[in-house]
Formats: C-alpha cells, sequence, structure tokens
C-alpha cells in the first residue's frame, strides 16, 4: 500500500452513492461493509429509533416513508418556493421546510430539522467509514462529483456536505466529465464523446470533446424524473394488478409491509432480466387475506420481453432527450465517436439496443455503468494528490453549468458568459444608462437559464456610482466577469469616461449559515466525545462483570456441594445460571444497556452463591 | 420436591388442559406444604366451584360416571369462567366481592377432602352400584331414564305443551379458555407458560384484540422475555430451512415479512429497527422462528 495519505472520488448519487480510489496505479471501488459497491443514498431514522443509512434505510422506506429521506440530492443547495423544489414535494413522502431566512430548504427527519446538505453529509460519513475499514487508515480528501447542471450554490451545498462529513472536498467536478476520466484513463483519445447516464432516479445526457488530456463538456440535457425508479414502479404496477385479479381485488398498494417487498422485488427481477430472460418472483405470506384466512403469496414470472412491453414509453424518452441535446449542440449522432454508458438502468438490454439504434453503433462496454463515474472521481483525486509521470498529466476543463448575467431594464436577464463555456474564462460587455444624468447604476449578478431576471439565482449585487451625469445612453459601462478554476466569479463594473469602478466577488452560498455549520460540527464533535466516553464506561463496566463472573465460577464447587447438602431449591440456582449466561453475551457484544440490566441480578448472584458456599462448610469450618 | 408456586403453576396448566383432577391434587398439595398460601387456597376452592360449573348443557346429558369413562381427555368442557384470577390485595376491595373469603376457603379445603372419595362429580348414585351396572330399577320401581339413555340411543320426549327450551349457553371457544388461562398464569409469574398460550391464540387468530392487548399491557416484561430467547441480539439469524420450504410454514404476512428481511446480513437489533412493527410484534415474531426452527443464529 502507498505511504500516502489515502484520496477517495465520491459518486454522490440521487439513488445510489459509489466510493473509489487508485491503488497501486488502478482505479478500483471500495465495496461497503456490507460487501456492496452500491450504497443507496438513503438516510432514516427507524421507528425504534436507530439511524439507518444505506441499504437498511432503503429496506424500510416504504413502511417508515415519513422519515426515511431519499433523493436528496434533488434539494441539496436549492432554494424553499423553486418549481424544483415544488415538484419534489408533491411526490416526496417526508416533510420539508423553509430554511430559518426562508431561502434554503430543510428536511424533517426524526422530529428535527436538517439542511439537505447534513443529510448528505449522512451518505458521506457512511462512504467515509466504508473507506476507512477498507484502507484500514482514516481517510479525510475527497473529490465528490455532482450533475454538469448544478449551479453554484448546489456546488457548494455539496463541499459543505462534505466539510460536515469531516471530508476535504479537493474538487467538485462534474459526473459526465468523471465518466469521460474514467473511460479516457491510460489511453490516448480524441473524440466527441457522449455520457449517457440513466440512473436510478435522473437521466443526463452530455456531449463531451475529449483531445490530449482535454476534457471538454460540450453540452448537457436530460430529465430529473427519468429513472430505474420510474422501471420498478412499472413492474410494481403489473404485479398489483395481476395479483389483484388473481385474489379477489386484493390491493397490495394498502399495505406497507407488501408494497415495500413489492418494489424490492421489482427492483431485484428487473435487474436479474438484464443477464437472463425470465426472473421469478416469489414473495410468500406477502398479505392478510383477512379475518383468519392466512396470508396470501405472490408467485409470478416475469420476461424480458414482457418488462421492454411495460417500459418502451420510459426507453423512448430517454432517446428523445438524447436527440434534443445533440441538436441544441449541433451535432449529428454519426459524429459522435462513443458512446459511455452510466448508470444501472443503461444495463438494460432494451436500453442498449435504442442506443445503439439511435447513435448507430454499440456503446462503449469497458466500464461498470454504475462505478465509472466514481472511478473517474478517484483518478481525479489521485491527479491532483499523487505526482504525475510525465505524460500522464490531466487536464480537467470544466464549464459553467448555466449562462451567468446581469438583471438589465425590464427585469430581463443578460448574459455575459453563456452556459458551457470552459473555464477559467472573462469575458467583457458594454452597457449604458436608462435615465438622463443618472450617476449610479446597480449592477445585480444573476444564473440560469430563463430570460425573466426573478426566475434565476441572485449571486450577488453591488452599486456603481460617481458616473459622469449625461443624456441616457451616452455613458458606457463596462462589466466583466472572470471565472478562476476554482469557480468564483469576480464580476467588475468600469465607467469607460470617468475610470470609476466598482467591483464583487462572489462566493457561491449553500443555504447553510456559518453558524449552523459550526454547529452541525459542534454537535459532531459532542457525539465522538460521548462515544469516546462511552467506551471508558464500558471499560469499567466491563472490568466489573468480568470479576464477578470469575468470583462467581470460583464458587460453582462449593454451591453444587451445597446444593447436595441442603434443600436450598434449585430454582434460584437456575436464575442465577440464566444472570450469568446473560452477562457473558452482553459482554460479547460489548452490550452496554444488557450490562446495566443485568448489573444488579449479577450483585445478587454473587451473594446468592457465597452464601450458599458457606454453608457448604461443614460447621466446624465456619 | 416441587415448591407451592410451582405447584400452583402445575394445577393451572392442568386445569386448563382440563385435567380437573390432577390440577385439583396439585392445588391440594400446595395447601398441604402451606396451609397459609391463599392462592393455592383459593384456586382450590374455585376448582372445587368449578365443578357444578360442568353440569350438563339444557338438553344434553349428565356426565357418564368416572369409572365409564376412558380418560380424562373426555371430560366435558371446563367452564373457564368460573376460574377467577386468585384475590390480591387490589381485588379484595370492596367492589369486588370475592366469595372465597377466608371462611369459605377453611370449607374449600374440607370439601376438597371429601371430594378425593367422589372423584371430581358430585356424587352420583353410579359410584354406589356396580361399575358398569346394567339399567336398573329404582326403589320406587320407575325407570331410570337417564340411565336407559345413557347405555342407549334413547333420548325422553318433551311433553307436549311443556316451555319450550332455552337456548344452549353459548359454549366458550378455546380462544377464551386459553386466553383466561394466560392471564391466571401470568398473575402467577409464569410468564413463558402465559406467552404460550397466547401463541397459541394468535396463531388461530393473529388478530385477536384482546390478545394484543395483553400482550400491549405487559409489553415491558414479555419483550424482554422474548428477547432473552433471541439474545444477543447482536447476532445475525439466517434461514434454517430451505428457501422453497418457507412456503410450507403458517405463518401470518408480519411473519412473511419479517423472514423477507432476514438475509444473514442483518443481525437482530437491525431487524427490530427495519421491521416497523411494534417491537414486542417483531421479538414475538423472531422468538417464534427460532422455536420454530425457521431461523438459527
Amino acid at each position: 500500500m502507498s505511504d500516502l495519505e489515502p484520496v477517495v472520488g465520491i459518486d454522490l448519487g440521487t439513488t445510489n452513492s459509489v466510493v473509489a480510489t487508485v491503488r497501486d496505479g488502478v482505479p478500483r471501488v471500495i465495496p461497503n461493509r456490507s460487501g456492496q459497491l452500491l450504497t443507496p443514498s438513503v438516510v432514516a431514522v427507524a421507528k425504534n429509533g436507530k439511524k439507518l443509512v444505506g441499504a437498511l434505510a432503503k429496506r424500510q422506506a416504504i413502511t417508515n416513508a415519513e422519515n426515511t429521506v431519499f433523493a436528496a440530492k434533488r434539494l441539496i443547495g436549492r432554494r424553499w418556493g423553486s418549481k424544483e423544489v415544488e415538484d419534489a414535494r408533491r411526490v416526496l413522502p417526508y416533510e420539508l421546510a423553509a430554511g430559518p431566512e426562508g431561502h434554503d430548504v430543510r428536511v424533517v427527519l426524526g422530529g428535527r430539522t436538517h439542511p439537505v446538505a447534513e443529510i448528505s453529509a449522512m451518505v458521506l460519513s457512511e462512504l467515509k467509514a466504508d473507506a476507512e475499514a477498507w484502507f484500514g487508515r482514516p481517510v479525510r480528501r475527497a473529490v465528490i462529483t455532482v450533475p454538469a447542471y448544478f449551479n453554484d450554490g448546489q456546488r457548494q451545498a455539496t463541499k459543505d456536505a462534505g466539510k460536515i462529513a469531516g471530508l476535504e472536498v479537493l474538487r467538485i467536478i462534474n459526473e459526465p466529465t468523471s465518466a469521460a476520466l474514467a473511460y479516457g484513463f491510460g489511453k490516448q483519445v480524441e473524440k466527441k464523446v457522449v455520457v449517457f447516464d440513466l440512473g436510478g432516479g435522473t437521466f443526463d445526457v452530455s456531449i463531451l470533446d475529449i483531445g490530449k488530456s482535454v476534457y471538454d463538456v460540450v453540452a448537457v440535457g436530460g430529465d430529473t424524473y427519468l429513472g430505474g425508479e420510474d422501471f420498478d414502479r412499472r413492474i410494481m404496477d403489473w404485479l398489483t394488478f395481476a395479483f389483484a385479479k388473481e385474489n379477489g381485488g386484493v390491493d397490495l398498494r394498502q399495505d406497507k409491509m407488501a408494497l415495500q417487498r413489492l418494489r424490492d422485488a421489482a427492483e431485484k427481477a428487473k435487474c436479474e432480466l438484464s443477464g437472463s430472460p425470465n426472473a421469478s418472483i416469489h414473495l410468500p405470506f406477502l398479505v392478510s387475506a383477512g379475518q383468519g384466512k392466512g396470508a396470501l403469496h405472490l408467485e409470478k414470472q416475469l420476461g424480458r420481453e414482457k418488462l421492454d412491453e411495460l417500459t418502451k414509453d420510459l426507453v423512448d424518452r430517454t432517446i428523445a432527450v438524447s436527440e434534443k441535446t445533440l441538436k441544441d449542440a449541433g451535432v449529428r449522432p454519426n459524429q459522435v465517436g462513443e458512446v459511455i454508458l452510466v448508470g444501472g438502468m443503461s444495463r438494460m438490454p432494451r436500453v442498449q439496443k435504442a442506443v445503439k439504434d439511435f447513435f448507430g453503433k454499440e456503446p462503449h462496454r469497458g466500464v461498470h455503468p454504475e462505478e465509472v463515474v466514481a472511478l473517474g472521481a478517484a483518478i481525479q483525486a489521485h491527479a491532483l494528490t499523487a505526482p504525475a509521470a510525465k505524460g500522464q498529466e490531466v487536464l480537467l476543463l470544466d464549464v459553467t453549468p448555466q449562462n451567468l448575467g446581469i438583471l438589465v431594464v425590464g427585469g430581463y436577464f443578460q448574459t455575459v458568459i453563456p452556459r458551457n463555456t470552459t473555464v477559467p474564462t472573462s469575458q467583457t460587455h458594454l452597457f449604458t444608462t436608462v435615465q438622463d444624468n443618472q450617476t449610479s447604476v446597480r449592477i445585480a449578478v444573476l444564473q440560469g437559464q430563463s430570460e425573466r431576471a426573478v426566475e434565476n439565482e441572485l449571486l450577488g449585487e453591488f452599486i456603481l456610482d460617481g458616473i459622469r451625469p449625461a443624456r441616457r445612453g451616452e455613458v458606457s459601462i463596462e462589466v466583466t466577469f472572470e471565472i478562476s478554476a476554482d469557480g468564483i466569479v469576480g464580476v467588475a463594473a468600469r465607467d469607460v469616461d470617468t475610470g470609476q469602478q466598482q467591483s464583487i466577488t462572489v462566493t457561491a452560498t449553500s443555504g447553510l449559515t456559518e453558524d449552523e455549520l459550526r454547529r452541525i460540527l459542534d454537535e459532531q464533535l459532542d457525539d465522538l466525545l460521548e462515544k469516546k466516553a462511552t467506551a471508558g464506561e464500558w471499560e469499567e463496566r466491563r472490568a466489573r462483570a468480568t470479576a464477578a463472573l470469575a468470583e462467581i465460577e470460583a464458587l460453582v464447587p462449593a454451591v453444587h456441594e451445597a446444593l447436595e447438602r441442603t434443600r436450598f431449591g434449585k430454582d434460584a440456582v437456575q436464575k442465577a445460571e440464566g444472570v450469568v449466561s446473560r452477562v457473558r453475551a452482553a459482554l460479547d457484544a460489548r452490550d452496554v444497556g444488557a450490562l446495566d440490566r443485568e448489573a444488579e441480578s449479577l450483585d445478587r448472584t454473587l451473594q446468592l452463591f457465597k452464601g450458599l458456599a458457606a454453608q457448604a462448610k461443614p460447621p466446624r469450618e465456619r | 420436591m416441587a415448591g407451592v408456586a410451582e405447584l400452583i403453576d402445575r394445577g393451572v396448566k392442568l386445569y386448563t388442559a382440563g385435567r380437573i383432577r390432577e390440577a385439583r391434587e396439585a392445588f391440594q398439595r400446595a395447601v398441604d406444604l402451606d396451609p397459609s398460601n391463599e392462592k393455592a387456597r383459593a384456586y382450590l376452592l374455585h376448582i372445587r366451584d368449578a365443578v357444578p360449573a360442568v353440569t350438563p348443557f339444557p338438553g344434553t346429558l349428565p356426565p357418564a360416571p368416572a369409572a365409564a369413562r376412558p380418560s380424562s381427555a373426555a371430560l366435558p368442557p371446563i367452564q373457564p369462567a368460573a376460574m377467577q384470577p386468585p384475590p390480591t390485595a387490589a381485588s379484595r376491595g370492596a367492589d369486588r366481592p370475592n366469595p372465597a373469603g377466608v371462611a369459605a376457603l377453611a370449607a374449600a379445603v374440607e370439601l376438597a377432602a371429601q371430594e378425593d372419595a367422589h372423584g371430581e362429580f358430585a356424587p352420583s348414585p353410579w359410584e354406589d352400584g356396580p361399575a358398569g351396572a346394567e339399567i336398573q330399577l329404582e326403589a320406587t320401581g320407575g325407570l331410570d331414564l337417564q340411565a336407559v339413555a345413557e347405555k342407549s340411543d334413547l333420548r325422553p320426549l318433551v311433553p307436549e305443551g311443556a316451555p319450550p327450551p332455552a337456548a344452549p349457553e353459548r359454549p366458550k371457544s378455546d380462544v377464551d379458555v386459553w386466553l383466561s388461562a394466560a392471564k391466571e398464569l401470568f398473575a402467577l409469574g409464569d410468564f413463558t407458560g402465559s406467552l404460550e398460550l397466547i401463541e397459541k391464540i394468535l396463531q388461530v387468530d393473529p388478530d385477536h384484540g384482546e390478545a394484543r392487548d395483553y400482550l400491549r399491557h405487559n409489553e415491558a416484561t414479555l419483550v424482554s422475555m422474548y428477547e432473552s430467547k433471541i439474545a444477543p441480539l447482536t447476532r445475525t439469524p439466517r434461514l434454517a430451512i430451505k428457501p422453497e420450504e418457507v412456503m410450507w410454514l403458517n405463518l401470518d404476512h408480519r411473519a412473511g415479512f419479517l423472514l423477507a428481511q432476514i438475509d444473514g446480513t442483518v443481525d437482530y437489533e437491525t431487524l427490530f429497527a427495519l421491521s416497523g412493527l411494534p417491537r414486542l410484534d417483531t421479538a414475538r415474531i423472531l422468538a417464534n422462528l427460532i422455536a420454530e426452527g425457521v431461523i438459527t443464529s
């Protein structure tokens, strides 16, 4: 193993997350502590108060819907009241609330309100812990991927999530860039590449130009409500209706436990059908048939053809979105040199066939679709921390995810730097005054895709005054936007005649205030200290219980002798043996609570044994 | 030698199994061992009281003499309502008159001693006569119609104009008997025995309201009992039978759900979190699955 401190790449997905690293020059995915490569991006507080993250949280997502948070990525860095948040509120079963200043979104989980970044941090913490278990040493640094269309606020919120999870986020990179990086790893690639990313909850299609180790995202498009879960839902609906038909109208959707099992089975069958033509769905004792009638079973075979029929329109939508994205970017399908499939859903044979038919070529199958984004992030993390051999440097050219510009008269938005512009960049536009003798102008910096300023994200504003008094339209004001490689936006406005100048540096905000961030980090520190204190208490209790057990064991021969000589009830001794066995189990399990519960009984047992042992001695020996 | 509590426990179990004679013997031995034990004496009294309760329903025949019955399994059903919980400090209050006063208790013990001579039932002329007696004429020369009916398919006719027989009292179901007995056993501290009976009820009727209420009210005790059968909770259970054999089990949908979560990767404590069911239900289902050899850890 390398002596360098380990660094990881994290694909923080809407549905699943993956962590990867580069070891001995080879990028590889780190399995989680359950041995799985994918960790569901789901966080829950179970009905018994236990916090669950990942696969366990997902397994109770339907039965405990109001306290299970999934798809937090749809909300991170979003404004309360925005269209995206309103859309999410309509479909999410958990409660959302406005942040303290009414701008950002909060999630209600287990009776507490959390910033979305804190929820994402729980997933990141889980991945960090998995990586630490795999490396056997702390992991402190990571590269995290985000969709190419994420704005600066969403990127900053993702960074905050990393910080809360105890990670220094070396860089935030775009998912398609990351996928292309993994695809191009160790190769000399110079071509136009399409990344077709059909994940669990979203579909993204990106066009990249790769040339001489330069990865340039040319265009992005997609559908934020199209993914593997839609395919699962089609299977669930089909099963539900078939079951109702065969069982006198019993509706599985009315039973949360049945629905949970149905969803798990539908997803499993869907995955199986990517590798085999048929899948068996077998759910014994699925739902109650009514008073005293026992439980009903579900037995069904699902064929690949049936799945294709059930999901045809969903597959067609992916192609329609791809077509539009290519058209917008002025790229014809036959100009695409390679199509990289990303996301588990792209394993479906029907999807692959549709991609092949549209692009006129077989999609690339060299990298696992679920892993490719994390692997690219790991490659980038490695490149940022390990000295690269000559000729192996990787230069990532990220692009601006959305248009950047300013507010102009009439409430309109004037773009200064269009989306998909490679950063770093600098661009200048000339503006003028709208009133006679106007001596100041307000420069409101915005980011977004709408022509109406109010529908875009306000990044910051400033006033440029001291303008030469003149008739309207006679004054020239030069506005310059500069974006650094780190994504920091600088905006300057200058009166060309007088040289009077004002500027602003825009740092993206996630909605999480500094105070909140500090509070969350403090709470985590408290938790850590509590765990340490618990460890101390455990040692103390373990020592006490072990000593009592040793003493009891030493008294056992004398107790047996006493039982033979006296009429003492064997019941009490049996109970004592039960206590001893429970204490041993608690010690094995390191269960402080169980040990506490048995402490008093253990003490009584010791006293009982001492008393019995005393009776075993002949009177003259006493 | 069995202790007083053990004898009382045994007596209650025998009683619920319909083995009245043995139950009474157990209570009697408990009273012999500890004459001041109110619980034992009360049970003895109640079991004596229970005897008239086996009086046949209208339209049925009186029980055959003890000698004619091949085994106690053929006993008519016991009326569980006749068996009340043992008197407690609270239940001895004015709001719940207790017929088993001190004097009554003394009488009960005495009566029980007398009953030894007569078996479990009130003295019958059959017991005085030769066992397996044929139809006998009474001293007055009349025919014992009941005896005739006993020995043949003949049934007495209802005289014309006689009032219609009252509707027979609805016999208590097994579930009612079990529930009543479960309460008795719980009061005696026999949680395992009590739970076994509740389990029987829930197997027959998983949604039995009173059985579920009972479980809820005694939750803390019962949860720790069930958990002691599962412990330690950090262990990871797995299926102990072949997956295709699951279909042949007798489970309800809750158990089916929980069983589906057992995949060899989650420990018991996590199953409690995953189940979405109350802790008691989860613990009960898991303990049953272990007891039935469906899962192991």
